[in-house]
């Protein structure tokens, strides 16, 4: 049984309090949050007890620290875990600032740590990589990934969130560089405001379009949307030497309704907390892995700051309106 | 129904296409195939009650309402203009030209002119009501595009130097739906494009893959997803994402044929090729160019709109050599 702390009690926090908990091999051995009352009732919930960052780093029994807090602390928080020898599960992004993300190589480049990009350990996109990479459908030549929020969030949110690219589509941007095998070397992105005129305000966009292209010409597009208007749309298309293959969305049930209006299927998983239920489940597992020493990270610091340099060249692209080599 | 007189020229794959439907509509009579190449025209007329002569004879005998205009690419524009100049109403596959200075150049001749292009994807009844439902507001308004066009399998290279490349032979139908379907003009075009199919077409100077992002001056967001060879069948689709939702016009299948077994749930192939999967639309098109030879509408794609996509299609080809945006 490997102990863990928990930083962070906040939505994605909860995620991870529960799978810690409910995991054969791991404990959750204390939840820290500045706001005392979240940490007291998540530790409450789980049998844990409530602690501080200090505490939990000087606590020798403590293995592993999982750290889902705000985002301006993820790097901060993963140096000191990393230092303090513990191993570290570290919520995306690594930081919203490129340069401030890479002047912690020399302290994470080597460490525990795994990056949470939870849709790596999505089931269907985990199927379709082990499939593409079986060759079944020949060499991959373009990649088409859809990645839309089902509504927008509250604009308090889009003004600390570092912008779609970097709050939002650097999931894609991980899902891509996983997918084609290759660094994107160029990067061109179209974005505009349509769905709510203050996000525009804010100096953000809500809609977006990128292309990425890597050395070998395979093509990449990432669509975004920050309000589908029909839940979360969450889609990997890979077009292939010899066919494609596809990803679809999840539906809540199988269940269809057929009328004279039509064939109507359920909708699509609301969000991201049931459309990677599993995904979480399956992360946690690989961490419990990593602490269990039978594995290295899967993702990693080095995979963090490479979509957040892929992030900050397409908002410079969309910025400039030119092509950015990131 | 009285049959007005049409004369086909070309029987070559498109007029192979357009011919019979002309010769089988009942309201158009298929008197004429030209087609300079020995024994072609022969074959098509033979085969469809047809008389074989020179395009001058067909455009000079009076009964003639109507002129199919399947030649070669490089030759669209000449047989058109011809067949307008002889008050013939005009149906002519795209793209009109492969230049667009010198489709320009034509197009004052054109102005009043009955000329129908063949852009078919406006036909297929998949993306007719797609568009319906799109102008309804039924899913809200328009925000951004995705227009799947593979193709199933590459071109022989024979085909590559006179296309005119990916952008004006192929990605051109999508340039036509997307100006057909964002209800604004694009105002910047920029375009990604490889050759990972064949290497002879890269040899040859084209692209075999590419990606094509549009902008429109309200800020809708179009992207087109071009390859020659799909590896599985002839890839046509297109999702609108709007306000409210999404529309998505999916594949058709050659039947609806599912073989389940222990591996999974195998479909049936969707269609190989344009002939079956828009058989449909040719038919409708040439149902629609009867009206006009009738008198009875007027074209709904214009000369003008062969112009529109072709100098995006010349904008596609530019941003794609520069790597950068391309405005309009």
């Amino acid at each position: 049984m490997h102990k863990v702390a928990l930083i962070g009690a906040g939505r994605i926090g909860r995620i991870h309090a529960r799978n810690i908990a409910r995991h054969p091999r791991l404990a959750l051995a204390a939840v820290v949050d500045p706001v005392e009352e979240a940490a007291r009732a998540l530790a409450a919930e789980w049998q844990s007890r409530v602690a501080t960052l200090d505490e939990v780093l000087a606590d020798p029994d403590v293995a592993g620290v999982v750290i889902a807090s705000s985002t301006d602390t993820h790097l901060d928080y993963s140096v000191r875990a990393a230092a303090a020898g513990k191993a570290v599960f570290c919520e995306k992004p690594i930081d919203q600032d490129l340069a401030r993300a890479r002047t912690a190589a020399d302290a994470l480049s080597g460490a525990r740590l795994l990056l949470a990009f939870n849709r790596r350990f999505d089931p269907n996109f985990q199927a379709l990589k082990a499939r593409l990479d079986g060759g079944e459908v020949g060499t991959l030549e373009s990649l088409q990934i859809t990645s839309n929020d089902p509504g927008p969030p509250p604009p308090a949110y889009v003004a600390v969130s570092g912008g779609l690219f970097k709050d939002m589509a650097i999931h894609d941007f991980d899902m891509a560089r996983w997918l084609l095998g290759e660094e994107p070397v160029a990067v061109f992105a179209v974005g505009s405001c349509l769905v709510d005129p203050e996000i525009g305000r804010l100096g953000d966009v809500d809609t977006a379009r990128t292309l990425l292209r890597t050395a070998s010409g395979r093509l990449c597009v990432i669509s975004n949307s920050r309000r589908s208007g029909f839940g979360y749309d969450q889609r990997i298309e890979a077009y292939a030497s010899a066919g494609m293959l596809r990803a679809d969305n999840v539906t809540e049930t199988t269940v269809q309704a057929w009328t004279e209006a039509g064939a109507a299927a359920d909708r699509f998983q609301n969000f991201f907390l049931d459309r990677y239920a599993e995904a979480y489940r399956r992360e946690m597992d690989h961490f419990a892995d990593m602490l269990d020493g039978s594995c290295s990270a899967s993702v990693g610091y080095a995979d963090g700051v490479a979509a957040l340099a892929l992030a900050e060249a397409a908002a410079q692209s969309l910025r400039s309106g030119q092509v950015v080599a990131p | 129904m009285q049959r007005i007189d049409v004369a086909l020229v070309g029987a070559g794959r498109m007029g192979q296409v357009h011919g019979p439907n002309a010769a089988r509509h009942p309201g158009l009579r298929l008197k004429y195939v030209v087609d300079a190449r020995p024994g072609v025209a022969e074959a098509m007329a033979g085969r469809w009650q047809a008389g074989v002569a020179g395009l001058e004879q067909a455009l000079a005998d009076p009964s003639v309402g109507g002129v199919l205009v399947c030649s070669t690419t490089d030759l669209h524009l000449a047989h058109a203009s011809a067949a307008v100049a002889a008050g013939k109403a005009v149906f002519c596959e795209k793209p009109i030209d492969l230049d667009v200075a010198k489709a320009r150049q034509a197009q004052p001749l054109f102005r009043d002119a009955r000329f129908l292009l063949g852009f078919n994807r406006r036909f297929d009844p998949h993306f007719l009501a797609l568009k319906r439902r799109l102008d309804a507001g039924e899913v809200g308004r328009l925000e951004a595009l995705h227009i799947v066009n593979h193709d199933p399998a590459a071109p022989p290279p024979g085909f590559i130097p006179t296309s005119g490349g990916l952008f004006k032979d192929f990605t051109i139908h999508d340039l036509d739906l997307a100006r057909w379907l964002l209800g604004e003009e694009p105002c910047e075009v920029f375009a990604s494009a490889s050759c990972l199919v064949d290497p002879e077409i890269g040899r040859l100077g084209d692209v075999d893959t590419a990606r094509v992002l549009l902008r429109t001056p309200s800020g809708r967001l179009c992207v087109i997803s071009n390859t020659r060879r799909s590896g599985c069948g002839y890839d046509q689709r297109i999702e609108a994402f709007c306000s409210g939702g999404r529309l998505a016009a999916d594949n058709v299948h050659t039947s609806t044929l599912v073989a389940t077994t222990a591996q999974g749930a195998l479909a049936a192939p969707i269609h190989p090729g344009f002939p079956e999967r828009y058989r449909d639309a040719y038919r409708a098109q040439i149902e629609h160019f009867a009206d006009v030879v009738h008198g009875r509408a007027a074209p709904a794609i214009g000369y003008d709109d062969g112009i529109a996509a072709l100098a995006l299609a010349e904008a596609c080809g530019q941003s794609a050599r520069a790597a950068a945006p391309v405005h309009s």
